[in-house]
């Protein structure tokens, strides 16, 4: 089985690879295969990892384990039942495409919104404030020129950029128009910096790839 | 030109050596030294290691050596660990990962690693941020968790009387390619004020955001891309001699001489474009 599996992934490979010639049927069988496992696969995870152990298993004692002789290691938990509560909530999100009861679909939308912006403004604080902390930097370090460099480049970028986005009137003054322009340089780089390592993940992607069709695939066939 | 030539040119350069097995010292990576030096200096003696596998095979060139090579580094330092997920796809490298490392291991000490003893498999878990942020508050992390992947309680493993609360938990490490992901960590897997030591596997796209992290010390190290689990790689076979070259090593020369292939294809077509212009 595995086998047969390793066989089919490197054929897989080979047909999405086969349209850097040209488009072809080969390619377009295993692009809409692709896309009919990639949708198919996210309502079996959820039913499989999320649904079934976490509620319905639990709900209906599948989680009980029974010994050889019968014995039961656990006796059914009653307290599974309160599950069917947050379950039929749940439900109420495809009341939706029911207009006479759609306003249920609103309760657990707005409860969610509600946990979901009272998580995001912890995280944010949790998040942002070491960063805030973190840009208050000497610009001269004693007995390291290297720091002071660094330091004194990462204030001034800092410094500019946060210039370009926050001061956008127009001025008639070089000083102004100065940083703004510098603060765009730098943004500037720092798309280089993005572009060059999404070149670099990209092709780490086709390493992984060819190494796979050379190793694995190669020896699974001869 | 015809771009297949493009195509064939990269082909041949990575194809090469892969071929060869061509294997050229990878190039010195501070974050990832740093990462290094701090998952040496984490205890064995009490508490537990965290790991988390957020990636699928869209990643897995990167994120799949990063993680072997941090796991490998843990279980040689008998840290127990604990893998989980919080991407459904990960699924099949939260089994695979830690089985084979610990293969690897056995063959090359004669020791053994056990399931259960020197790891657990979590498996998946829902919920994002809000999981993170339970499992940080929990006051019995094992009772939060439940059961493990096969549907045993986590109780019934000796791991599990290594940890309680989120301060028994010494390391913590991540690996993702997915926007946003990483951050969950950085803003919920803390309780009281104590924050576990936290080691990141990223992508390539992603290094550019991963150091302001480290800038601010919400980072104590980066493994960036392939080259930085390389680098992770050479320096575990510096401290252990009797260890094999792994695959990192040569996708890393493959990835480096297409990097330089590219860069000379980038300053070529600038030069004919140029000349074009005049």
């Amino acid at each position: 089985m595995e086998t047969a599996t390793v066989v089919f992934a490197g054929i897989g490979t080979l047909a999405i690879f086969s349209f850097l010639i040209k488009e072809n049927p080969f390619y377009r069988f295993f692009e809409h295969l692709f896309i009919g496992v990639a949708a198919g696969l996210l309502p079996i995870l959820t039913i499989r990892n999320l649904l079934y152990p976490n509620v319905i298993g639990p709900l209906i004692g599948a989680d009980i384990q029974v010994f050889p002789d019968g014995e039961i290691a656990n006796p059914y938990n009653y307290w599974n039942l309160l599950f069917i509560i947050p379950l039929i909530f749940g439900l109420f999100y495809y009341a939706v495409f029911i207009p006479k009861v759609s306003w249920l679909s609103r309760l657990v939308i707005g409860i969610s919104l509600g946990y979901s912006a009272g998580l995001s403004i912890k995280g944010f604080f949790a998040e942002m404030i070491p960063q805030v902390l973190g840009s208050f930097k000497p610009l001269v370090v004693p007995g390291s020129i290297g720091d002071s460099v660094n330091n004194s480049i990462f204030v001034i970028t800092l410094l500019l950029v946060m210039y370009y986005f926050f001061c956008t009137f127009k001025g008639e003054s070089t000083a102004h128009n100065g940083a703004r322009y510098t603060g765009r340089l730098l943004l500037m780089v720092c798309f280089g910096a993005f572009f060059g390592s999404t070149v670099m993940a990209r092709m780490a992607l086709l390493v992984e790839r060819i190494q796979f069709l050379v190793g694995e695939w190669w020896t699974a066939i001869f | 030109m015809n771009t297949r030539w493009i195509y064939i040119l990269i082909l041949l350069t990575i194809g090469i050596p892969i071929g060869f097995k061509l294997a050229l010292p990878p190039a010195r990576m501070p974050v990832a030294e740093k990462l290094f030096s701090v998952v040496d200096n984490v205890s064995n003696e009490k508490g537990v290691a965290f790991v988390a596998f957020d990636y699928g095979p869209g990643t897995s060139a990167e994120n799949l050596p990063q993680s072997q090579v941090i796991l490998e580094h843990l279980f040689r330092k008998r840290v127990p660990v604990f893998i989980f997920s919080l991407t459904p796809i990960s699924e099949p490298f939260l089994r695979s990962v830690p089985e084979d490392v610990a293969k690897q291991l056995e063959k090359e000490t004669g020791e053994s690693w056990q399931y259960g003893k020197d790891w657990v498999n979590v498996g998946y878990r829902p919920g994002g941020g809000l999981f993170i942020q339970t499992l940080a508050k929990s006051p019995n992390i094992p009772e939060f968790l439940g059961k493990d992947v096969k549907g045993a309680p986590l109780s019934s493993y000796p791991i599990s009387t290594r940890v309680s609360t989120i301060k028994d938990i010494s390391f913590l490490g991540e690996f993702t390619g997915l926007v946003g992901m990483f951050q969950t960590y950085v803003q919920y897997f803390q309780a009281d004020g104590y924050v576990p030591i936290f080691g990141h596997g990223c992508t390539s796209i992603t290094i550019p955001e991963a150091y302001i992290y480290l800038d601010s010390g919400q980072l104590n190290g980066l493994l960036e891309g392939l080259a930085g689990a390389a680098w992770y790689s050479d320096l575990l076979r510096d401290k252990y001699k009797d260890r094999e070259p792994d695959r990192a090593l040569v996708s890393n020369t493959a990835l480096g001489v297409a990097q330089l292939v590219v860069l000379g294809l980038v300053v070529l077509g600038n030069i004919v474009g140029w000349k074009q212009r005049r």
